[in-house]
């Protein structure tokens, strides 16, 4: 456990280095809900509030795009060699994947966490139980995330087909999901697609837990259980691809 | 005892066979000099070592332990410094230090790393990011992290590349200082100097091969008429002379260079000396000169070879 912590803290510090892309995320999404959420949220009317609906979208999105640093940071230090130190040390694959994969988590929040504690203050969530529901919701689907982006990393061995498949997954993950639009408005081939998407519970879990829009959410049992068995599958993925496919220098 | 034990390692990449079938042993607390020029197969051995690229076929131990079977308890036992540093650039020498000594298990990191950025002169540099320090003082860090570990098996993977010589002193003495401490050393060089400075033995590798392994005075004795004495005298020397050197034990051969100016080439000059000039005191030849030149390293490389290390120098397999 000492080590994951260690690989925690690690990752952690990398991203405090990361200024210039974290202030671009964050600008980013407080554009999206100062300026596109307020504007669109007035052209809807069939949803009450849909501005908040949108908002909590844009907050799951947003710590999605940070989740999904990791594989790009694992490019990163195989092109700087970096990787082959990270073997060589005291630490099974398991603990480094690991490591890596609640890092991802961690970073994601300690990233989100201004925009979401003023988004909170705003809308006056105050109750800790939800507030730590919420955190939850949101820790769980960036952990998975991680896991995600160190599997396709390790996986795929290739920057360039990660690049690609990322971009693609985040067109997709986003809009073939309720993180902007609830399911029941969706037409019925996108509203299926949805229901294997983990962005869906994960924005619909965080919802649920600040109470909010509970008749367009799905299951919360059921988001709950999809969110555990996407971060379980992808993090033991991660260890198995990891320990299998990851050799220093193959890499260069 | 050994504490690596080497068999059959292979590493192919693609049809590149960079490692072919080695069998070597390291012995517990001493400095084993890896010697080859690039595309060996020492960086690659040493990889497969350190559990951080697999062999194609065959296997090591590292203190018992397999590097197919138990990597992780292989990584416990062992450090690496490798050719290129390996410090992220958002990472300070503080941080890298202190992190791989936590990361290692050492106790007190902190005041590890702090004892060693001193002894290295790196404390006023001490949070500078990685890519903001000088290659020499990188090199420093990325030994540095070998000796604060204090590994069973610390690797050294050319470590006196690119660095100024009062740079190589340093780190030549922060090896000797590992090995003083306990730890057995595989040390990877293309500089013979190195080798035979460090060394207590030398294993030569070429095209992915062991082609000899001994101590560095063996291996220059190896040598048939390594040894070469140039003697000088202030009377010509004649064949009778020439005749009576020829049956001193040891010698090996002779080129009269002038009349007075005789080349010796023999084995062991430093034990048959004494023996020649016993023999030309007795027949009367004054000696004007005497300059005895043992084998070096690179004529011990040429010999099992066949090509000197720099002109077998060729681009690595792999890069590190």
């Amino acid at each position: 456990m000492t080590k994951i912590l260690l690989v925690i803290e690690r990752d952690l510090r990398s991203l405090m280095q990361q200024k210039s892309i974290l202030l671009m995320r964050w600008f980013y999404a407080i554009v999206q809900i100062g300026i596109f959420g307020l504007a669109i949220s007035r052209i809807i009317t069939v949803m009450q509030n849909y501005y908040t609906y949108y908002a909590m979208g844009v907050i799951v999105m947003t710590m999605y795009s940070v989740a999904i640093f990791t594989g790009y940071e694992i490019y990163d230090e195989a092109d700087l060699g970096y990787t082959e130190y990270l073997l060589s040390i005291p630490l099974t694959r398991r603990e480094l994947v690991l490591g890596r994969s609640l890092a991802g988590g961690i970073r994601s929040l300690v990233f989100m966490a201004p925009i979401i504690a003023g988004f909170m203050f705003l809308i006056g969530i105050v109750d800790p139980l939800r507030v730590g529901m919420a955190l939850v919701a949101l820790f769980g689907f960036t952990f998975g995330v991680s896991g995600l982006s160190i599997t396709l990393a390790v996986g795929l061995k290739s920057g360039d087909k990660f690049d690609i498949i990322m971009g693609a997954l985040d067109a997709f993950i986003v809009r073939l999901s309720s993180a902007l639009y609830p399911q029941a408005f969706m037409p019925k081939p996108i509203a299926i697609l949805s229901t294997f998407n983990p962005l869906t519970y994960a924005a619909d879990l965080f919802r649920w837990s600040l109470n909010f829009n509970i008749h367009f959410l799905a299951n919360p049992v059921t988001s709950l259980i999809v969110l555990v068995i996407f971060l379980t599958t992808f993090n033991v993925a991660g260890v198995a691809i990891y320990e299998r496919n990851l050799e220093g220098a193959s890499w260069r | 005892m050994a504490i690596v034990s080497i068999r059959g390692l292979t590493k192919r990449y693609g049809e590149n066979l960079a490692v072919d079938h080695l069998n070597l042993d390291a012995r517990e607390g001493e400095i084993l000099g890896i010697l080859g020029p690039n595309g060996a197969g020492k960086s690659s051995t040493l990889l497969m070592l350190s559990t951080i690229i697999k062999p194609t076929e065959g296997t090591a131990e590292v203190g018992g332990y397999d590097i197919r079977t138990d990597p992780y308890k292989v990584r416990e036992l062992i450090g690496i410094a490798f050719q290129e540093p390996k410090l992220f650039w958002f990472n300070t020498p503080w941080q890298i230090l202190n992190w791989h000594g936590k990361v290692c298990g050492i106790e007190n990191p902190k005041l590890a790393a702090e004892r060693m950025l001193k002894e290295l002169n790196l404390w006023d540099a001490r949070n500078k990011y990685a890519n903001e320090l000088s290659g020499g003082m990188k090199k420093r860090v990325e030994v540095a992290k070998v000796m604060i570990q204090r590994p069973k098996v610390a690797i050294v993977d050319e470590p006196t590349a690119q660095i100024d010589v009062a740079g190589k002193y340093q780190i030549w003495n922060m090896i000797q200082k590992l090995r003083e401490e306990g730890s057995t050393i595989l040390l990877a060089t293309n500089e013979l100097g190195e080798a035979d400075r460090l060394s207590d033995r030398v294993a030569i590798m070429y095209r992915g091969r062991l082609r000899i392994l001994d101590t560095p005075r063996n291996l220059k004795d190896s040598i048939p008429g390594g040894d070469v004495i140039d003697l000088r005298t202030q009377n010509p020397i004649d064949e009778g002379i020439v005749e009576q050197l020829k049956r001193v034990p040891g010698v090996v051969d002779y080129t009269l260079v002038k009349a007075s100016h005789l080349r010796i080439y023999l084995n062991r000059a430093e034990r048959i000396l004494p023996l020649i000039m016993a023999r030309l005191n007795e027949l009367g030849v004054e000696i004007a000169s005497i300059n005895m030149k043992e084998p070096s390293l690179d004529d011990v490389f040429f010999h099992y070879t066949g090509e000197v290390l720099e002109e077998a120098d060729e681009p690595d397999s792999v890069s590190s």
